[in-house]
């Protein structure tokens, strides 16, 4: 590829995020515009200089169709509207994501509901989330990661929308950890003054006391405060390090994992918006959202960590995945652009511990790793394999890797499907120009300057005008240190 | 720089500010292919009973009260000098990865710390160096490539003297002439430049890779050969001789303090006499801590394409491909 050909002037991508939450969905519109920041002197370095939203849909129910089906349908319809009112085509769309957060995660239909929307909705790329990446999504859209480079503090981001809290604990611009418990708005809704439904990890917390809710229960019983007061205590706890019950009802998933103590809170989502805006007319629910914004509030515990104003409240997820979630790679690659686009490409990371000394060893080992773990019955899947730590390379030692590269992958038989490799450091396109040099008939995309690990999954977009490609990556792990 | 050489340097300028003691040990210490002497001298060093007006506290821990009727140096068992342990705060740890600045590194009353300034002396040594230096004969052999001179005589001239360092010598205009291939496609020239440093680190990846990336892209590439003590503008003179339609010139960058081994790549289509500048480009900044070198010489191989394909170089270019 003709790395930087019209690199000077900027150029525009359009970025779709689209959010299915428990109790609600949303999407948002933005325009990226891409520019060469390096300088004139320099290797061109392509970067997002600048998001713009261009729409913001309205926040609808999630339609379902019954308890434990998602509405499809509705859901497309309401994607197409929202484009109709953007004036804009989906065929436009060259990025973005489509996730679906909270308990609608749980629903039956749910991976069905994404990648059929991820088709139809325009030729973006597609991140499923679990909650670790909805709590990393959710922090980047509500600012907080942003914030979080202009202080030394280490701060917790608290997305609470309908269903689930997703925790996720930043420093320095870079996530260190994560955790998402059962706390939200909709756990426990009510249909005229009583209790309409309660939702299971709720009932499972209950099962401790001696006289637990029922659905039919009046909507001003004291043991619902008792029920918020669990949740925020146990939100307290976590913040402050001091959960160790790794069975505990509301725990969804692994307790928290990051080891420095949390000086600021910041807390988005639905129930966020009760809390910063004083006004709840956003969230026409009857629900124990307002009461449990309420108990945020005035947890005492909770009182004890700097409270940090988010610049998204409701829409933060909605927001990331929109905005958050595309990186660009450096702008010296080496891509063959009809093997594009790639989605959901796993990684098998390729450590090379800062030494060519061991290198047959090491990457025949990764490449046989990575073949039985991704192969579906003897099919070879496409992965990328990432090299990080790899040392500063002569060209000699670029050489002896391609070598080693295409022996390995060619020995498995892979030749009808292409290389994909991710360089940690600043070497794509050599190692790119050698392995063409070597062997000009395979397929190869080798990008570099974008941050994974195995367990991740990509998207590689497109070929930009400038070179560069487009990647989200979802990423379920920290790249703190 | 390197840690370890500060802290023997900063041990050797104790030892002669404590002139008055004797050296007990001779340590060598093998560093960049020269020896160093390394005197050790032992903690107890009488400075404190002497009548100099000044007194050095080497960060020593409390002395016990000099016996002068002792023995001298019972305890002699000499200690290596060592600087304080740096343990900057996360946020100053956070800020340095931002920048090759020598950023957070603290303070001695209003002056910087002794660490400090050794490494800057130390970096400002290896510029001038870079400046004063030459590039190997092994490195041109290995290259393979036949050097020729500018009208420039030494160094000093050099320095003084751009307008010598645009032009060729006689001899040298005769040896282009009469053994590099007229007409090629692109033209590849080295020079030391101000930084011999640059060439001795860089050129032989930029080279290979340049030349591997040229290759893929089927561009013919003249005789590259090196230029002693030239000019960028030089590239005018050698395009009047031999006709490339582009020059690729590889040298050595004015030494900083960040780094000494920078070195850039000037290219021009069809440089002539009387080429304006706005004609140039340039990739800068290729050293193991900027471009890497091997990703420099690939990125090189596409512009180049690029400049060929719109016949045009710097601003024209720029103005074509918009």
């Amino acid at each position: 590829m003709n790395g930087g050909k019209g690199a000077l002037t900027t150029e525009e991508i359009l970025s779709a995020g689209i959010d299915i939450g428990t109790s609600t969905t949303k999407m948002v519109v933005s325009r990226f515009l891409l520019r060469n920041v390096a300088g004139l002197t320099h290797v061109p370095r392509i970067e997002i200089i600048e998001k713009k939203l261009v729409h913001q849909s309205p926040i609808i129910k999630t339609p379902f169709k019954s308890k434990d089906v998602i509405d499809m349908e509705k859901i497309e319809q309401f994607i197409f509207e929202q484009y109709q009112l953007a004036n804009i085509l989906p065929e436009n769309i060259s990025t973005g994501a489509i996730i679906i957060t909270g308990e609608s995660a749980t629903k039956h239909n749910a991976s069905e509901v994404v990648h059929t929307i991820s088709n139809s909705a325009g030729n973006f790329l597609v991140a499923t989330a679990g909650p670790d990446l909805e709590g990393i999504i959710a922090a980047k859209g509500s600012g907080t990661v942003q914030q979080s480079k202009q202080t030394g503090k280490v701060i917790a981001n608290i997305d609470i929308g309908g269903g689930t809290a997703n925790i996720a604990v930043v420093q320095f611009g870079e996530i260190i950890g994560t955790c998402t418990l059962h706390i939200g708005g909709r756990l426990i809704e009510f249909q005229n003054g009583v209790i309409h439904s309660i939702s299971p990890p709720l009932e499972r917390l209950m099962q401790r006391w001696d006289n637990p809710l029922k659905i039919g229960d009046a909507a001003n019983d004291p043991r619902i405060a008792k029920c918020i007061e669990e949740m925020v205590t146990l939100l307290a706890n976590v913040l402050s390090g001091q959960l160790q019950d790794e069975y505990h009802p509301l725990l969804l998933g692994h307790l928290p994992n990051w080891f420095k103590q949390v000086d600021a809170v910041v807390f988005s989502g639905g129930v966020a918006a009760c809390i910063y805006e004083d006004n709840c007319s956003m969230r026409q629910y009857d629900d124990i959202g307002e009461r449990l914004a309420k108990a945020l509030q005035q947890h005492d515990a909770l009182q004890s960590f700097l409270w940090i104003k988010p610049e998204e409240t409701a829409r933060a997820t909605v927001t990331g995945a929109g905005t958050q979630t595309t990186d660009i790679s450096g702008a010296t690659i080496q891509v063959d652009a009809q093997a594009l686009p790639l989605k959901n490409v796993p990684v098998f990371q390729c450590n090379m511990n800062a030494s060519m000394a061991d290198v047959h060893r090491i990457v025949a080992n990764a490449v046989a790793q990575a073949n039985t773990l991704f192969s579906v019955q003897e099919n070879p899947v496409p992965f990328a394999l990432y090299f990080s730590q790899l040392p500063y390379l002569s060209f000699q030692d670029v050489h002896e890797l391609c070598q080693v590269i295409l022996q390995q992958f060619t020995l498995n038989s892979r030749s009808n499907i292409p290389i994909i490799l991710i360089i940690q450091s600043d070497y794509a396109k050599v190692i790119g120009q050698t392995i063409q040099s070597i062997n000009n008939e395979i397929q190869i995309i080798c990008i570099d300057q974008i941050k994974v690990e195995t367990g991740d999954y990509i998207d590689i977009g497109e070929v930009l005008p400038s070179g560069v490609v487009p990647v989200v990556v979802k990423t379920l792990a920290f790249h703190s240190q | 720089m390197n840690e370890e050489l500060v802290a023997k340097i900063t041990q050797l300028v104790m030892e002669k500010m404590n002139g008055n003691t004797e050296p007990q040990q001779v340590a060598e210490v093998q560093q960049n292919n020269s020896t160093l002497k390394i005197l050790e001298t032992p903690e107890t060093s009488p400075t404190d009973g002497s009548n100099t007006l000044i007194k050095l506290y080497n960060n020593a821990p409390s002395r016990e009260p000099i016996n002068y009727d002792a023995p001298a140096y019972t305890n002699t068992q000499a200690k290596p000098f060592q600087f304080e342990v740096d343990s900057p705060s996360e946020s100053v740890q956070a800020a340095r990865k931002n920048t090759p600045a020598r950023i957070g590194v603290g303070r001695a009353g209003t002056r910087p710390k002794t660490k400090t300034w050794l490494k800057f002396r130390l970096d400002h040594a290896a510029a001038v160096d870079a400046v004063y230096g030459e590039v190997s004969e092994e490195l041109l052999q290995k290259l393979n490539v036949a050097t020729v001179t500018t009208r420039v005589t030494d160094k000093e001239e050099y320095i003084t003297r751009p307008d010598l360092g645009r032009r060729l010598s006689d001899e040298s205009k005769e040896f282009i002439q009469a053994n590099c291939k007229s007409n090629p496609q692109v033209q590849i020239i080295i020079s030391n430049g101000l930084s011999a440093s640059a060439i001795e680190e860089n050129i032989m990846d930029v080279y290979l890779s340049l030349q591997q990336s040229l290759s893929n892209l089927n561009i013919e590439i003249g005789t590259t050969f090196y230029i002693d003590k030239g000019r960028v503008a030089l590239m005018d003179e050698i395009g009047e001789i031999l006709q490339p339609e582009v020059i690729v010139y590889l040298i050595g960058e004015r030494p900083g303090l960040v780094s000494a081994e920078s070195m850039s790549a000037y290219l021009c289509y069809k440089p002539r006499i009387g080429t304006v500048e706005a004609e140039r480009m340039v990739i800068s900044n290729i050293h193991k801590g900027g471009i890497p070198p091997l990703e420099a010489g690939a990125y090189l191989g596409t512009v180049v394409q690029r400049i060929l394909q719109h016949k045009a170089s710097g601003v024209a270019l720029v103005e074509k491909e918009s």
